[in-house]
Parts: C-alpha cells; structure tokens; sequence
C-alpha cells in the first residue's frame, strides 16, 4: 500500500472540508477500502476517517416513525437493534448475512452502501469497464458472478451493497454532505451505471460522504431471501428485498429489489406488477418469481441467475407473508 | 517523527504559523498588506491534523501501555508482529478472509490485517497471549480436543472462540459455528475448533 496522509476529524462536517480539494478517500471499517490500497487498486493522497465520528453513528426510532441509521453504525450495532430485528426483518436479514463476525464488528451502514463493486477485473485494476484490445474483458471471459441485466453496455459488474436492496425497497433514504452542504436523496439514487471509463457507479462525488439512512415507518410485511454458493463468509450470488403493503391478505403495493443481478439495485417492476392486486401464495409467488427475469441477458457462464432469481423473489415473497416452507423438513 | 498530539504538518494553525515562523512572520502581521492575508488565512484555517509522517502511536496491549512510531498505512497487524513484537496474531490471507489475525478490540473482534493501527490509538487490545491457558480457558480445550493440525490458523480460532464465549457463555453448536465463521482452517480442523469450543463453554461453567 502506498503511503498517504490521515485525518481523523470530529465532526462529519470537518470530514467533508478534509475530503474536499485533495485526491481523497473516506474510511470507515476499512474492509473495502484497506484491501483496495493493499492491491493499489486505489491510492488515495489523503485517508479520511470516518468510523470515530459518533455523531453520525447509531440506530434510533422505531417502527411507528421510522428509523434513523447513521452511517457510522457498524452491522453488529445494526443487528443488536431490536426494531431492526422484529419490524425490518428485510434489512435484519440481509445484514446477518454480510461477512464474518469480525466483519460485522468492523464493517459500516454508510461502508457497505459505498463500497466498491466486487467484480475481479475491478479488484485486479483493469477498472468499471475492463477492455482489452477493444473488447470487454467481462463478455469476453470468466463472467460468472456478472450481470444479467443492462449487459447491452460495458458495465458488467454487479452492485456490490446488500444492504442497499432492502433499504431500497422499504423507501430509505440517504442525507449526503458535502461541501455545498446537504442534500437527501433516494438511497436507489446512490447508484448509477458508468458509460465512461471515468465514471463511478456511485452518484456522490468523492468529496461528499453519507451521513445516514432513514427508512420510513414500518407498513406491510418486509423480508429478504439470499441464495449463496457457500454458506460461509461470502456475498449473495442473488438477493432479493421485498416490502409489501397489504390490504388483508391481498398486496396492494409491492416493492421488489433484486441484487446480484445488475451494476444497480434491479427494482423488479414486472415481479411488482405480477403479485399486486393478489395474495400471496405459492402459485402467486412463483408467477411473480418467473415476472422477475423479464428482459434479462445473461452473459456467456451466468445464465443460471435466471432460475436463482426466480427462486429468490418467490421465497422473498413467500418469507414476507411468513411461509418459509423450505425450512420444514 | 510528530505525536499525534502535536502540531499538524500540513495546515499549521494560525497561532503555530506565527510561532513557528518566528520574527519574519510577526513582523509581517504588523505591516498593512499582510493583514488581509491574515485574514484569508484565517478563514482557511483547517479544523483538523493531517499526520502525514510518523507518528507515536500508544495501545494498550494485553493489559500493558506499548508505544511505537508507525506511518498511517501501517497496519495494526503490522504493527503488533513487527513493532511490538506481539506475534500471536498470525499474517496468512493479509486480506480480512481468513481469520488468523484476529485480535479483540474494546471488546470486539477484528481483523488487524485490514484494520489501521493509527485508528487505535489508545485503544484496548486483547491478543491470544492474554488468554488463560489453565484448564478453563479456551487454549486448553483446543489441545484436548485436537483443535489444531499445522496450528498457523489456531490463535485466530482461539481469538474468535474467546471472544464468543465471553459473549455468550452456553452457545449451541450452530452459534459456535457462526461465531467462527470469520476464520478458516486450512487443514481442516473445523470439528477439533467446534468440540473444544463447547468443551470450554463447559469447563468455564464448572470453574
């Protein structure tokens, strides 16, 4: 790793004015950002540290308001929430699946949001769009963890956050600052797919920082389902976050979030589609699990994310309404 | 070499521009056309330190106040096995995937290879050579029950064994392996590490 210079401010606004003019990157729990140096992936002039600013840590609300997570909160904090546990159980659920216990006592809400995609041609340092010889790294070789939606571009990773499709689909929101001072926008509005070779696929500039999430009060019945290849320390190979606002038993709204399929959260609007206006069961899930591949396009080794989509936004909806038949023996 | 508690390298305060550069620097505030520049300097005076060499970083290791001199991307890993001379925590993955450095820290586990020792200042770590090797304590449940092969992973297991027991004192054999879920054994000893972890949670009851 190269060397660099540190700062470890008081305050999130100090840490903003530390950011701003310099080539700079904010650290939190480190486990993106640390390794990515290691790798000279990225070499910072100046570290920012964020994680000791306890103002902008911690869970507070409840399921009638809302929550308020700050982004300095570490997962093992978030998944000591009660709230989060008995009210949010789609973000409850996806956090307890993030890395290891030493992961969680390390990593961040704000961290996992912001890190860098986990694609291997990213980390080996060919960038967001890999090219070589005029061709795209990904289509043209091992894609087996890629995308399978929006694959007509170059960007072929896949959104790396897990705790950005369950936020997303109960309505969260992140407050952003800057030096300009701050702005809050849809946490799905984090996230964007790079055209360029310079684009990021965060929408926050280097010098801005997240300050927290706000998830609106708890309505409905909310769940995420994950399928993995492993069931140690690994990210999801597919996710899905749904949050469902019921009319008795009937969906009136459904918000349907894939992850692991697309270089954004994937709002799966005809799985949405598929399940409003019914009830949730078997055969209503499964239709909506099967509505949720419409339009994908899997690369040349990821074509069996179409049967795991499928799966997981059936059992995703299935979990919500609290049928978890695949844990019965 | 600058303690962190000392003046900022880079971006020195007003007060420490003026004692630092002395006479030239005083005599310029006196004078007219310095003045607004003192004022833009002011206004630019930074709220924070940049450490940008060396600094005395102090840790509480194992109950004892250590001190050393290390560079902001010195790791705590590093750190403790190069500076410190505290090797129980092991360098194998380098990369927060395979365990063998874990160390607790104010209570919590990490891993020191991916964390940096400049954010612990001060800070309290508990490393495999505080534990106690009686026969309550974790290390001799791992010899009873072959919780070791090549034992290059071991004080990771051990950290992260302690660590969930202190936790919680009566874990079920799918909380042990969660609790150990952040560290990997090469050889293979994973049904040593799961039986010893028990037989300590066991040992501990009856001590």
């Amino acid at each position: 790793m190269k060397a660099f210079e540190y700062v470890s401010p008081s305050s999130a606004e100090v840490a903003v004015k530390a950011l701003d003019g310099v080539d700079a990157a904010p650290l939190s729990g480190g486990t993106d950002l640390i390794s990515r140096m290691k790798d000279l992936v990225t070499s910072p002039k100046r570290v920012v540290y964020l994680k000791d600013i306890s103002a902008i840590a911690g869970v507070s609300g409840d399921a009638a308001s809302g929550l308020t997570i700050g982004a300095e909160t570490t997962l093992a904090a978030l998944l000591s929430s009660k709230v989060v546990k008995e009210s949010y159980p789609a973000l409850w659920q996806a956090a307890s699946e993030v890395g290891t216990p030493q992961i969680k006592n390390m990593a961040t809400v704000g961290g996992n949001l912001c890190q860098r995609p986990r694609c291997w041609y990213y980390r080996a340092g060919f960038g967001l769009l890999p090219t070589k010889d005029g061709k795209n790294m990904v289509r043209e070789g091992d894609n087996r963890y890629h995308a399978i939606f929006h694959t007509d571009g170059d960007a072929l990773f896949v959104s790396p956050s897990s705790l950005a499709a369950p936020l997303i689909a109960l309505g969260a929101t992140a407050t952003i600052l800057g030096p300009k001072g701050e702005r809050t926008i849809p946490v799905a509005s984090l996230y964007q797919i790079p055209k360029k070779a310079d684009d990021r696929e965060l929408t926050i500039a280097a010098n801005e920082i997240v300050t927290k999430v706000t998830v609106p009060a708890a309505k409905g019945k909310n769940a995420s389902y994950e399928a993995r290849q492993k069931a140690a320390h690994d990210w999801p190979l597919v996710m899905a976050s749904v949050n469902l606002d019921l009319d008795g038993n009937t969906v009136k709204s459904a918000s349907v979030i894939v992850y692991g399929v697309a270089p954004v959260p994937y709002r799966a609007e005809a799985a949405e589609k598929a399940i409003t206006g019914k009830a949730v069961n078997a055969e209503s899930a499964a239709a909506a699990g099967d509505a949720a591949v419409q339009g994908a396009k899997p690369l040349s080794d990821n074509g069996y994310k179409i049967p795991l989509t499928k799966s997981v936004v059936k059992r995703a909806l299935l979990a919500a309404v609290g049928n978890r038949y695949w844990e019965e023996g | 070499m600058a303690d962190l508690d000392q003046k900022p390298k880079v971006g020195a305060s007003r007060r420490d521009f003026l004692r630092g550069s002395g006479i030239a620097a005083a005599t310029a505030v006196i004078t007219g056309p310095a003045v607004a520049s003192l004022d833009e300097a002011k206004a630019a005076e930074p709220e924070y330190k940049v450490v940008a060499d060396t600094v005395t970083l102090k840790l509480q290791v194992n109950g004892k106040e250590l001190s050393t001199e290390i560079e902001p991307r010195c790791t705590l890993l590093d750190t403790l096995r190069n500076r410190l001379d505290v090797t129980g925590p092991k360098r194998v993955c380098d990369r927060a995937s395979c365990g063998a450095c874990t160390v607790i820290i104010d209570g919590a586990t990490v891993y020191s290879c991916t964390t940096l020792a400049i954010a612990c200042q001060g800070k309290k770590v508990e490393t495999v050579e505080s534990f106690d090797t009686g026969p309550t304590g974790v290390p001799h449940a791992f010899v009873q029950h072959d919780g070791l092969m090549c034992g290059y992973c071991t004080p990771g297991f051990v950290t992260a064994c302690k660590s969930l027991l202190d936790r919680n004192p009566n874990p079920t054999l799918d909380e042990v392996r969660k609790g150990v879920d952040g560290n990997i054994c090469r050889c293979g000893t994973y049904i040593g590490v799961l039986e010893a972890a028990l037989a300590a949670a066991k040992a501990m009851k009856g001590a």
